[in-house]
C-alpha cells in the first residue's frame, strides 16, 4: 500500500519560486492499476518521482507498505527502488548500442543479482514482452514498440512491486499503444504488481482502476477504487 | 553493484567509444612508451656497466689515493700550497703517495699487495727497419679480461715475465707484423727519456751553441731503450675499460721506466694512486675501512659500480622526466575525455541511478572506465616499446659498440607491470573529477525530456 501524505514540493528561491506539489494526499492499494492524470505542468511527473524516491518533497510522507521513503537515507532510498520499483519511460532510454540482454540485465546488474541467475531472470523477462529472439540484438535495431517493450523487460525483469509508467504509449502509435497497455495491463493483473500510470491520455486513463487528476499540484478529483473493494 | 559487474560494464562503454578510447589511450601511451624505454635502458645500463667491471675491476682490489680529491675531479681543490709531494694527474694538483705510503699500505691487515701506479711516459715505440710511433703505456693488470688474438698471458692472475708485452693489435700493421701470430715471440723497442736534469735554459744554451744535433744528442744520452719480447697480442674488447692502444708492460718494467724517467725529479717516486689488493676472503669494504682510518682515500670495486650506476640513474631520471610530462598531459587527455563522456551519457547515468544504482557505483564506473584507458594506454605504449627496443637492440649494440651480447634495452616483465599499473591509478585520479560530476548528477534533471 501507498500512503502519500500531505506533501508539498516547492522549486527555486523567491522570486523565482514554484509550487509544484501542493498538500497531496492519497493512498493506493496493492495490486491496483491507478492513472495520474494532468496536462504538462500540471505536477503529475513530480509527483510520480517523489513517489518512486526520485525526488524528495520539502513536507509530507511517503508511506510505502509502513515505511516513509522520505525519511530513508540516499542508500536506501536507491535499494527501495532498486528492489521495489520498475520504470517506464516515454521516450524508453534503453541503451541503443547495447544488446537487449545488456539492457535487461541492468537492474539486476545493480541490484548485484550473481550472473547466472541474472540470465535466467532476463530470459524470462524478455519472453513476457515476446523479444526472446532479439535477445542478442541491439536495442538500436529494434522499432519503437520494441523499444517500449524491452523497456517494460527491464522494469519487470527485478520483480517489482510497483511499477511507475511515464506516458509509456507517447511515442507510440495506437496499435502499437494498444499493445504495450495489454502488456502493462495483462502484468498487472497476472503478478498482481502496482501499476501506475502517468498520462494526459483520457482512453488510457480509463482502463485503470483508480484515476487521479492532478491540476495545478493539487488532487482536482479521485475517481474509481482507492482502497481496493471499498468505493470512496 | 558487484565490482566485476562494473569493470564489464565500464569496459563495454569504451568499447562504444573506441576511437575516442583508442586516441585517449594514445596519450597515455606516450608516456608508458617514454617510461617503458627509460626502465630498459636504465637496466640495460647497470647490466652494461656491471658487466664492464666485473671483467675489468677485479672485487677484492681498492683504488688508493693519498688525496681524496682525486675520485671527485680535484672539485674540493683550489689554489693550494706548494708540497713536493703535490703533483699533477689529469690536470688536478693532488697530493700523492710516496714510497713510504706503499710501505705502509702494504702493512694494513688482509692487504695481499700493493701497486703504485707507475708514471709511464714512453717516448716512442718502434722495432728493426721500422719508423717510430707514439704510444701509451700501462703496467698489466692480471686481473682484466683481454681478448687475445695471439700468443699466451700468464695463467692464475701472474703478473708478466720482466720482459715481456702485451701489445694491441692496432700497433700489428705499423710496426710490420703481417699478422698477431708472426709478432708473437718478436721483440719490440720503447724508448723512455729522462725528464729531470736539464732546465729550459740549458735546453736554449744547447740549442744556440751546438744547434738541433746537440739537442738530439743529449736526449740520446738521457733516454733508455727497452728492449722487449711480444708475449701476446689483444684484440680490441666490447667489455673493456682500457684504452685499445695502450701497450701492457710488466709491473717490474714499469716501476723501472717510470723511476728512469722520473729520477731527479719531485716526481720519482710519488704515485697518483695505488692498487690495493684485498686478501681472497676478506671484505673489501673492511679493508677500505682500514685504509681509511690510515687516512688515505680508498674506493672499492662495489664504489665504482655505485658511481657509474649514479650516472646511468640520473640519465635514466632524464628519460623518465620526459615520459612524466607525456603522461601529465595525458591526464588532461583523460579528464576531458571522460566529461565529455559524462555529458554525452547524462541520460543513461540518470537511469542507471533511477534504477537504483549507488552514487558510489556511478563514480566507480566512469573512474574504471579511466582505469581501462590507462591499462589500454600502458599496453600500448610498452608493447611498442618492447617490440621496437628488442628489434632495435642489435643496432644500437652495433653502433655503440657494446658488443653484440651486450644489449642497451632490457625489458623486464616486472617493472613494466608495475609500470602499467600505476597509469591505471594515473588514469584512475584523473577520472576523478568527471566520476565525481556523474555521481552528482540529478537523475530527475537527466531524464527530463522535454
Amino acid at each position: 500500500m501507498i500512503e502519500v501524505k500531505n506533501i508539498s514540493k516547492t522549486y527555486g528561491k523567491k522570486k523565482t519560486e514554484f509550487q509544484a506539489l501542493k498538500d497531496i494526499s492519497f493512498t493506493i492499494a496493492d495490486g491496483a492499476s491507478v492513472a495520474i492524470i494532468g496536462k504538462s505542468g500540471s505536477g503529475k511527473s513530480t509527483l510520480m518521482h517523489a513517489m518512486s524516491g526520485l525526488d524528495r518533497p520539502q513536507t509530507g510522507q511517503i508511506l510505502v507498505d509502513g515505511i516513509n521513503i522520505l525519511e530513508l537515507k540516499q542508500k536506501q532510498v536507491d535499494k527501495f527502488r532498486s528492489d521495489q520499483i520498475g520504470f517506464i519511460f516515454q521516450s524508453f532510454f534503453v541503451q541503443a548500442n547495447e544488446s537487449c540482454f545488456d539492457n535487461v540485465s541492468l537492474p539486476l546488474e545493480i541490484a548485484g543479482i550473481s550472473r547466472s541467475k541474472r540470465k535466467k531472470m532476463v530470459q524470462a523477462a524478455l519472453e513476457e514482452v515476446e523479444l526472446s529472439e532479439k535477445i542478442k540484438s541491439r536495442a538500436r535495431d529494434l522499432s519503437g514498440g520494441q523499444k517500449q517493450r524491452l523497456a517494460i523487460a527491464r522494469a519487470i525483469v527485478s520483480e517489482p512491486k510497483i511499477l511507475f509508467a511515464d506516458e509509456p504509449t507517447g511515442n507510440l502509435d495506437s496499435v502499437t499503444g494498444a499493445k504495450i497497455e495489454e502488456l502493462l495491463f495483462g502484468y498487472n493483473r497476472q503478478k498482481g504488481v502496482t501499476l501506475i500510470i502517468v498520462t494526459h491520455d483520457h482512453e488510457l486513463a480509463a482502463k485503470c482502476d483508480v484515476r487521479i487528476f492532478v491540476k495545478d499540484g493539487v488532487v482536482d478529483s479521485i475517481e474509481g477504487t482507492t482502497v481496493k473493494g471499498a468505493k470512496k | 553493484m558487484k565490482t566485476a559487474d562494473i569493470v564489464r560494464r565500464a569496459g563495454r562503454s569504451l568499447r562504444h567509444a573506441k576511437i575516442r578510447t583508442i586516441l585517449t589511450s594514445l596519450a597515455i601511451g606516450v608516456g608508458a612508451f617514454t617510461l617503458t624505454f627509460s626502465l630498459a635502458a636504465g637496466e640495460g645500463a647497470r647490466k652494461y656497466a656491471d658487466t664492464l667491471i666485473s671483467s675489468n675491476v677485479d672485487a677484492n682490489s681498492l683504488a688508493v689515493s693519498k688525496d681524496a680529491d682525486f675520485f671527485n675531479g680535484g672539485q674540493g681543490g683550489g689554489v693550494k700550497e706548494y708540497d713536493p709531494n703535490q703533483g699533477n694527474f689529469q690536470g688536478t694538483t693532488l697530493q700523492r703517495l710516496s714510497q713510504e705510503d706503499i710501505v705502509k699500505l702494504g702493512k694494513i691487515k688482509d692487504v695481499k699487495e700493493v701497486t703504485p701506479l707507475y708514471d709511464i711516459t714512453p717516448t716512442y715505440i718502434t722495432r728493426d727497419g721500422q719508423k717510430k710511433y707514439s704510444l701509451t703505456a700501462s703496467q698489466y693488470d692480471p686481473t682484466i679480461r683481454v681478448e687475445l688474438a695471439a700468443g699466451q698471458l700468464p695463467k692464475n692472475k701472474a703478473q708478466l715475465a720482466d720482459d715481456d708485452v702485451l701489445l694491441p693489435d692496432v700497433y700489428l700493421s705499423p710496426l710490420g707484423f703481417k699478422d698477431a701470430s708472426e709478432a708473437v715471440g718478436k721483440t719490440i723497442v720503447i724508448r723512455v727519456d729522462r725528464r729531470g736534469g736539464v732546465d729550459a735554459a740549458e735546453v736554449q744554451q744547447i740549442v744556440a751553441t751546438q744547434g738541433v744535433a746537440g739537442l738530439q744528442q743529449l736526449a740520446a744520452g738521457q733516454g733508455k731503450d727497452f728492449v722487449l719480447r711480444i708475449a701476446a697480442v689483444s684484440k680490441k674488447s666490447a667489455a673493456a675499460f682500457q684504452s685499445s692502444t695502450a701497450v701492457s708492460i710488466s709491473g717490474t718494467k714499469a716501476q723501472e721506466m717510470a723511476n728512469f724517467s722520473t729520477k731527479d725529479t719531485p716526481d720519482y717516486q710519488k704515485y697518483a694512486l695505488a692498487t690495493v689488493q684485498a686478501k681472497d676472503g676478506s671484505d673489501p669494504a673492511a679493508v677500505k675501512a682500514a685504509i681509511e682510518k690510515e687516512g688515505y682515500t680508498a674506493k672499492t670495486a662495489k664504489d665504482l659500480q655505485d658511481i657509474l650506476f649514479t650516472i646511468v640513474n640520473v640519465l635514466q631520471g632524464i628519460v623518465a622526466g620526459f615520459g612524466v610530462l607525456a603522461l601529465i598531459a595525458s591526464v588532461f587527455g583523460i579528464i576531458n575525455t571522460q566529461y565529455i563522456s559524462v555529458l554525452e551519457r547524462t541520460q543513461q547515468i540518470g537511469l542507471m541511478k533511477a534504477l537504483g544504482m549507488r552514487k558510489r557505483d556511478v563514480s566507480r564506473l566512469f573512474r574504471y572506465e579511466a582505469a581501462w584507458i590507462g591499462f589500454l594506454g600502458g599496453l600500448i605504449g610498452a608493447g611498442l616499446a618492447w617490440g621496437i627496443g628488442t628489434l632495435a637492440n642489435p643496432k644500437i649494440s652495433e653502433a655503440l659498440g657494446i658488443g653484440s651480447e651486450n644489449h642497451l634495452l632490457i625489458f623486464q616483465f616486472a617493472p613494466i607491470a608495475a609500470l602499467i599499473a600505476s597509469l591505471m591509478l594515473v588514469a584512475i585520479v584523473a577520472g576523478m573529477l568527471p566520476a565525481r560530476k556523474a555521481a552528482k548528477l540529478d537523475p530527475v534533471e537527466a531524464l527530463r525530456t522535454e
